[in-house]
């Protein structure tokens, strides 16, 4: 080590300044990508069990749309383009988002929150790394699905409103898991949980339009914003781009984003208020 | 405020408690610049939480802290700046390689990429692991990950350097690598060292300075020779049946004060030293006391650690912690 950078002369040592909050949370952020993608336990799930169950559906229930009030001209895997990117996104933000867990419950955590890093950046840090493999999904869905007959109407814009409500959506659901897992500092905790929101999604439009719905069962998926979401999106597969169902797509996928990072911040905040 | 006037540490009357527990119940200390002060305690005497107090994980429920003359509460984000800081568990994310993870904190901590690349070699060299670099340090072996640590604490060319139970869980062989790590980095660049530890010869060994704490207080401090030198007599140890310990505990008396031991040994700090083991020896066999074993031992921090808190640490440490 040559004399400048000794520490002999450190008595005017001059510290490099703290980088801002962009730097930090984009150094984070590519950690948190590299990391998710080197667990293929983490990140299969999210590709393999919504095809899975995409080709299972499609076979099976494709003369589902030969039934009243499904929505006409369309194919089931069409109708499944949305609820295979949503159920998609769900899987890996889940993962991605429990990440947070992990790094309180092995010390990384608190290794970051004794380096100049502003508090922030660890929590964006993490939750940027899952906007990458949404948007990875969303893509992957939509070519994948697109030669069998998931057509997307909305061509280029109708895909980048799916890319954008995958962004957001991974945002929410990611918030959520890194919330709990401030919260509880257990990465099994926070996996246990997680049925409860897949419930929520069988009790939308996710895989049969809601006219088909009946009882209590059709009232709640009306009335579940998940279905405000979906069919907002799944415009623009079977009919075409629409500023205004893109916008309820959006919107709706927003709130939740915004939802999910102010419960991730309360709860990362309050973790280490408790620890400070 | 000119900061080579400053103390690295400064702590007066550092309290921290959780809940009921005081795991910090009020200490002072004062660390020299260029000093390694070991901080020398059982497991659960309030180690790592001073430690955390005093790199901002903490927030000390009274008292103050100010670290390179930073105060703790006020100043967190300068004091994150200028330390460098190794936790007991080695906390290091398994999925990066130990390249990647030094880059990473080199762009947390602001240092230009140049700067840090030529770092990051410099480190991996001096902790020996330019090899194991491009490797996952999950594919780590306990030594590698504590030296890893140790390279990434000191990526910011730290003014202190806070190291938490360095060698617990290693092997002699890797032991002995870090403290001569930690010796050469502070004689070559002059680096305050705080150091944790519940091993007697890695204070003894490491430390120019040491406090000794037990139950969250401190219960003696200074340099290891003086503290030695302080419990005053040699330790003399004989092993007897069980049956004769009374007896030979009472012969004994006679040849100094009796200290802590276990069941089968006498104790006594011995006075006047190695001259009276001739008289010792036949005072045992004119009592008809069988010696099963005897050895005299200089004072070791030991017996200044028994001295203060009337209980061994020798060889606790090891009982209680799995070897890794
Ligand atoms: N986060 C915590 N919550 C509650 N008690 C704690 C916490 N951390 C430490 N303690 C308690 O404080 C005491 C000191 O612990 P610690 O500082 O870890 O000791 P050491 O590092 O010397 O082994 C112990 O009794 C321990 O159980
Ligand atoms: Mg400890």
């Amino acid at each position: 080590m040559s004399v400048d950078d000794s520490l002999e002369t450190s008595a005017e040592h001059v510290h490099t300044a703290t980088p801002p909050l962009l730097v930090q949370t984009a150094a984070l952020s590519t950690r948190a990508i590299r990391g998710f993608f080197r667990q293929p336990q983490l990140w299969i799930p999210g590709i393999v069990f919504p095809l899975l169950l995409a080709a299972v559906n499609s076979s099976s229930l494709s003369r589902a749309s030969l039934i009243p009030g499904f929505p006409p001209d369309t194919s089931y895997l069409q109708f499944l383009v949305v609820s295979v990117i949503v159920q998609g996104v769900m899987f890996g933000a889940i993962a991605s988002g429990n990440e947070l867990t992990t790094d309180i419950q092995n010390g990384f955590f608190e290794r970051l929150l004794s380096a100049p890093v502003s508090r922030p950046a660890i929590l964006f840090g993490r939750i940027a790394g899952g906007w990458v493999f949404a948007a990875f999904q969303a893509l992957l869905f939509v070519g994948i699905l697109w030669p069998f007959g998931g057509t997307v109407r909305g061509g280029i814009p109708g895909v980048a409103v799916l890319v954008v409500m995958a962004v957001f959506l991974a945002t929410a659901i990611g918030g959520l898991a890194a919330g709990l897992g401030a919260r509880t500092g257990e990465p099994e905790a926070v996996q246990g949980f997680f049925p409860l929101v897949f419930i929520f999604l069988f009790m939308s439009s996710a895989f049969f339009p809601t006219a088909l719905m009946s009882g209590w069962y059709g009232t709640i998926a009306e009335n579940n914003p998940l279905t405000w979401m979906i069919d907002g999106a799944r415009y623009q597969v079977i009919v075409g781009f629409d500023l205004t169902e893109a916008a309820k797509a959006l919107g709706i996928s927003g709130v939740l984003a915004l939802l999910g990072l102010w419960f991730a911040t309360t709860q990362v905040r309050r973790r280490w208020r408790v620890a400070a | 405020m000119t900061r080579a006037a400053v103390q690295p540490i400064e702590a007066e009357a550092l309290v921290r408690c959780f809940d009921e527990i005081r795991a910090v119940d009020g200490i002072d200390i004062v660390v020299d610049k260029g000093e390694i002060f070991g901080f020398l305690g059982p497991n659960g005497a309030g180690k790592s939480t001073a430690v955390r107090v005093l790199t901002t994980l903490l927030k000390p429920t009274s008292g103050t802290a100010r670290v390179a003359g930073y105060d703790v509460e006020s100043q967190a984000d300068k004091v994150r700046e200028v330390i460098g800081v190794a936790l007991q568990d080695a906390a290091i994310d398994p999925l990066m390689t130990g390249k990647e993870l030094l880059r990473l904190q080199a762009t947390l901590h602001g240092i230009p990429r140049r700067l840090a690349a030529r770092r990051a070699k410099d480190l991996l060299e001096r902790v020996g692991l330019t090899e194991a670099a491009p490797r996952l340090v999950g594919q780590y072996s306990g030594g590698m990950r504590r030296r890893l640590d140790l390279a990434l604490a000191l990526m910011n060319e730290p003014d202190v350097l806070f190291l938490d139970e360095p060698t617990t869980g290693l092997d002699p062989m890797s032991r002995r690598n870090l403290w001569e790590e930690v010796r050469r980095l502070n004689r070559e660049y002059g680096t305050t060292v705080f150091l944790t530890t519940q091993y007697l010869e890695e204070a003894d060994q490491l430390a120019n300075r040491i406090a000794i704490i037990d139950h969250g207080k401190i219960v003696r401090e200074g340099d290891p020779a003086a503290l030695k030198k302080s419990v005053g007599s040699p330790t003399l140890r004989v092993d007897v049946a069980d049956e004769q310990q009374a007896i030979a505990e009472q012969t004994l008396q006679a040849f100094g004060e009796e200290r802590p031991s276990r069941v089968g040994r006498v104790s006594i700090g011995l006075e006047g030293g190695a001259e009276r083991m001739a008289d010792v020896v036949r005072a045992l066999d004119e009592a008809g006391i069988v010696i099963e074993h005897m050895e005299l031992d200089s004072p070791s921090l030991d017996d200044v650690f028994a001295d203060a808190t009337g209980r061994r640490l020798e060889g606790a440490a090891d009982a209680e912690e799995p070897a890794e």
